[in-house]
């Protein structure tokens, strides 16, 4: 693996929606393989980044992908549930190159990345709308893994997930991590998760406060100016 | 049931008028490809813009019968427009769409009803059984069956627009252009129901069907599909039953189309 030439590189990047800037000047690298954790408050323009880094919206200063980068994106969550009836195999589908006919081929590796996300093949046959908290996220990383892209971007949900039995979902972005080579972008709400998982990680408050390893740059006078004090210990003591 | 032999007599002597046959085709054509449409048009939350949408196509048959062409013509031109300009007020403003077209559009209905003269304008907003011609009847077969595959063709990228708008950007669909097909595409249906159902009552049509078969599905598959049935089904009893006592078609198959929608309570499920 080439751990010198960073697969992602963002200089002075700015966002601003109706001449409201958004996200400030952030600059940082991220080098194959590693897990970059980004926290921040709510409002900080995390989810703002992401959409920046796929380009989806547009923005100043400099974003850098290496070619070969191949991004899965795993969104906070999806629509009204109850809106839109799906199944979790039709959610699937719905990322098939093939715009009407069946891809058997496809199908197949739904089968594989189900596994490798810990959901067995019966839960293809559930609607998306009746799947608990837990299987709903891993089907969402189930969904950016298929097709195997070489880096995830995972936006986790406010709220903590219900885990039940057989590791938790940080365990598993791991196993990713080590399998696969994946490099990961994860937007987390959990300082420990930030000590425990990551090899670097970025502050934000619109603007970038620290980056670097969790241990050196995560300080506690830096997490207080992030969070604000009162904050610090409701995110830190969980 | 009394009822079901006489809707079965009904039928058979409907069978050997020609000119009857002609009506129940296109619309059971005009009804598959509305009720297609509609189904992503009742989950994307758009019922309201579609109906008022489908007023635009009054003062274009006003100008059309002024100009002395097919009200068809001049409806489906207006449609096509509204329908872009729809999709660019979306685009370009983050001011709510239902606002804007609600007014916007509404204001067109009024200048229609000045525009169209009063046979006629009745007969544009609420259908007239007699208007449909054999030539109009292949016009709206053919461009339904169009219709129809496109939707097809664009269903699962349409789907996972609706869904996730950033799950489909990130793996390099583009919902805006879906979105924009999707909306024509509506418009010409629109523009193919104005003889036999009116322009006031295609709205109902398009979403009628799909918001009984909503309370029928458990599954994209079946909820398609349900709705395509419903409104072939509902266009089929409306007409037959207009046909019979001489009513205006539009509301007669609005009127069945809300008795499938009373029946497909009853199998509504929670989730």
């Amino acid at each position: 693996m080439n751990n010198n030439v960073p697969i992602l590189e963002v200089h002075g990047l700015s966002v601003a929606f109706n001449s409201e800037e958004v996200l400030k000047d952030i600059s940082f690298s991220v080098s194959e393989g590693d897990v970059l954790a980004i926290i921040g408050p709510n409002g900080a323009g995390k989810t703002v980044l992401f959409r920046a880094l796929m380009g989806l919206i547009p923005f100043d200063g400099e974003i850098k992908w290496r070619d070969s980068a191949q991004i899965g994106y795993v969104p906070q969550k999806l629509f009204e549930k109850a809106e839109l009836p799906l199944t979790v195999k039709e959610f699937f589908i719905l990322k098939s190159k093939k715009l009407f006919f069946k891809d058997k081929q496809f199908i197949k590796s739904i089968d594989h990345e189900l596994k490798s996300v810990g959901l067995k093949p019966e839960i293809l046959n559930q609607q998306l709308a009746n799947l608990s908290r837990g299987q709903f996220q891993r089907v969402l990383i189930a969904w950016a893994i298929l097709g195997h892209p070489n880096v995830l971007l995972f936006d986790e949900p406010t709220a903590g997930i219900d885990f039940v039995g057989e590791g938790n979902i940080y365990n598993l972005l791991h196993k990713l991590q080590d399998e696969r080579g994946m490099t990961v972008l994860i937007i987390s709400h959990d300082l420990n998760i930030v000590y425990r998982y990551a090899d670097k990680v970025l502050c934000l408050n619109k603007e970038g406060l620290c980056f670097g390893e969790p241990k050196k740059a995560l300080t506690t006078e830096q997490i207080e100016r992030l969070y604000g004090e009162s904050a610090f210990y409701h995110h830190h003591v969980h | 049931m009394g009822k079901a032999l006489f809707i079965t007599t009904m039928f058979i002597e409907f069978l050997q008028n020609q000119q009857l046959l002609l009506i129940l085709i296109s619309g059971i054509f005009t009804a598959l490809a509305a009720s297609f449409l509609g189904a992503f048009i009742v989950v994307k939350r758009m019922a309201l813009v579609g109906d008022v949408l489908s007023h635009v196509a009054l003062p274009g048959i006003g100008l059309a019968l002024l100009i002395n062409i097919d009200p068809i013509f001049g409806a489906a031109a207006f449609l096509l427009v509204a329908a872009f300009g729809t999709w660019f007020i979306e685009k370009k403003t983050a001011l709510p769409p239902d606002a804007i077209i609600g007014t916007f559009f509404t204001a067109t209905l009024a200048l229609g009803v000045l525009l169209v003269p009063n046979q006629e304008l009745f007969e544009s907003m609420f259908g007239n059984i007699f208007a449909v011609r054999f030539s109009d009847a292949m016009v709206i077969v053919v461009v339904s069956v169009i219709i129809f595959i496109l939707t097809l063709i664009l269903s699962r990228r349409l789907t996972l627009s609706i869904a996730a708008p950033d799950l489909a950007k990130s793996i390099g669909a583009k919902p805006d252009n879906s979105y924009l097909v999707f909306l024509l595409l509506f418009a010409l249906s629109v523009a193919l129901g104005i003889k036999l159902i009116g322009s006031v009552l295609m709205g109902a049509l398009t979403i009628l069907p799909a918001v009984s078969a909503r309370n029928l599905s458990w599954s994209l598959k079946s909820f398609l599909s349900f709705s395509v049935i419903l409104g072939v089904l509902m266009t089929g009893l409306g007409i037959v039953i207009a046909s019979a006592f001489n009513f205006p078609p539009g509301p007669t198959v609005i009127l069945s189309g809300i008795v499938f929608f009373v029946i497909s309570l009853f199998f509504k499920k929670h989730g």
